[in-house]
């Protein structure tokens, strides 16, 4: 398709958001829950012509962990990776950047020989790493596989950057959860998620708040949110009044 | 047109092949150099995100209210233009273009500017975003800068790509995100570093900036590791160094 004939299919960029979120929504809907990272790997697996979808988390410090995948090929393709310590979504972990092997089979300047051979006995002929984060923030990698060699379209790379996107969010909410003294960054089900990553005012808020708190960037973005969440106010409007010194967030008091 | 700065130009953004190679510096220098030669009074690179979404990744100034122009243009404007159609886009008179852009053009013309061109960046087919020029005053402008400002962009896409051999696809779309995040980076740093040192965003990004290019580090790598530390890591960047420096 031309530029412009995509850039209409794929919608303006909060239609289209809503568009992949309903995507992610619709999955957990069917089991009755609330919105997991595992329904964003359901969701790219049945809308990327993909056969597979696995999420690893890691803030890039140590080997990571499998959260969830769409089947037994996924799982094995990303515990494979952790094992070996190589592969697409290792070194998309590392780089920061997409790795995208349309051909697994094509050693021409990969450095994952190894696992190659393994992927494609799995039944994978190409493999997607997208890594998990805003900016400095880093979480893990959501994997992509397919059962025969080819690149995602432009189109189908927009909605897995996108779903990426969710999929971090997701992730630091479930981090969220598990400290009892934060309060859930997270936007309700019925609502797609204040993505946040490539808004300039929340990035520069979110910088000035480790400062401000005296934290690292994660728990900064965390404090964030939950303000943001907590007084019932968008993301981008609460980043607007801290970058512009209209609002400042404070350490916590000694207790 | 000064020519040393022009050569020294072409010279600068053909030099993509060194390890040190930091893509948002790279368009930073193009946005700065196009301001100097083609007598622009503000420069913004912007890329065409895969998501669907014009995203700002390097301006000749941070100053608010010409981000906040660049922030419209991702819905309208001359640079969205010129990435659909493949094609320059020319307003030459802004103070005549209240229809074509009814709301880029009242937020351009309030931050003084009023005449502007975009210049597509392109890869065959492909359009990867858009050299955006503010212009001070309306009025036609020069052909052979208009050639000249072209040439910029294509060179500035080759650098972008960072890349000779693109045989392979998704090169452009890693390469275009890999530009997307560090951007994200530096912004947090930028955020970081204006409330540790008390300074306005723009001068929070000159300064880091600066410090990279004294101590020889990627703007991108100072970004990441600035973001992660402890104010002692970096002493040219805390007040009392500061004071002591003036």
């Amino acid at each position: 398709m031309p530029p412009h004939a995509e850039r209409e299919a794929g919608g303006d960029d909060a239609s289209r958001v809503a568009r992949v979120w309903e995507l992610v929504a619709a999955q957990a809907a069917s089991r009755r829950r609330r919105v997991l990272v595992a329904d964003v790997c359901a969701a790219a697996a049945t809308s990327l012509d993909v056969s597979g979808a696995w999420v690893i988390a890691s803030d890039g410090s140590r080997p990571g962990q499998a959260m969830c995948a769409t089947d037994l090929v996924s799982e094995t393709l990303a515990e494979v990776q952790i094992t070996l310590g190589e592969g697409p979504c290792h070194d998309a972990a590392i780089s920061g950047v997409p790795v995208l092997a349309a051909d697994l089979a094509d050693g021409a300047g990969q450095q994952w020989a190894v696992f190659a051979e393994a992927a494609g006995r799995a039944g994978a002929a190409a493999i997607f790493a997208f890594p998990l984060r805003i900016g400095a923030i880093r979480v893990g990698v959501l994997g992509l596989y397919r059962d025969k060699e080819g690149p995602l379209d432009t189109f189908q790379l927009g909605d897995a950057l996108i779903l990426a996107d969710t999929a971090t969010m997701l992730l630091l909410d479930a981090e969220g959860r598990q400290t009892d003294d934060l309060l859930p960054g997270a936007a309700p089900a019925s609502q797609s998620p204040d993505l946040a990553a490539h808004n300039a005012e929340i990035a520069q808020a979110t910088g000035m708040l480790t400062e401000q708190l005296g934290v690292s960037i994660t728990e900064a973005f965390a404090r964030l949110r939950a303000y943001a969440y907590a007084q019932d106010r968008r993301l981008s409007d609460v980043a607007h009044d801290i970058v512009t010194r209209r609002l400042r967030l404070d350490p916590d008091p000694p207790r | 047109m000064d020519q040393e700065l022009l050569s020294d130009t072409f010279v600068d953004l053909a030099d993509t092949m060194v390890a040190d190679f930091d893509v948002i510096d790279f368009l930073h220098l193009l946005s700065d150099r196009s301001v100097q030669l083609l007598g622009a009074s503000a420069a913004g690179v912007m890329l065409a995100d895969p998501r669907g979404q014009l995203r700002l990744v390097a301006a000749s100034s941070e100053a608010v209210r010409l981000l906040e122009i660049f922030q419209l243009e991702g819905e309208e404007g001359p640079c969205l233009e010129a990435i659909r159609t493949g094609q320059p886009v020319i307003e030459p008179d802004l103070r005549h273009a209240q229809q074509r852009w009814p709301r880029f053009t009242p937020a351009a013309l309030q931050a003084g500017f009023t005449a502007v061109h975009a210049l597509p960046m392109r890869l065959r087919e492909q359009v990867l975003g858009g050299l955006n020029l503010f212009h001070d005053q309306p009025g036609p402008f020069d052909p052979a800068d208009m050639r000249i400002g072209q040439a910029l962009a294509d060179t500035a896409t080759i650098g972008l790509l960072h890349e000779r051999n693109l045989r392979r696809a998704e090169i452009v779309g890693e390469q275009l995100q890999a530009a997307l995040n560090s951007r994200v980076v530096i912004e947090q740093a930028k955020g970081k570093l204006a409330e540790r040192l008390g300074l306005d965003l723009d001068t929070a990004f000159t300064t880091l900036r600066q410090y990279a290019r004294d101590h020889n580090l990627r703007l991108s790598d100072l970004a990441r590791t600035f973001i992660d530390s402890d104010p002692a890591d970096f002493p040219g960047l805390t007040p009392a160094r500061r004071r002591h420096r003036q």
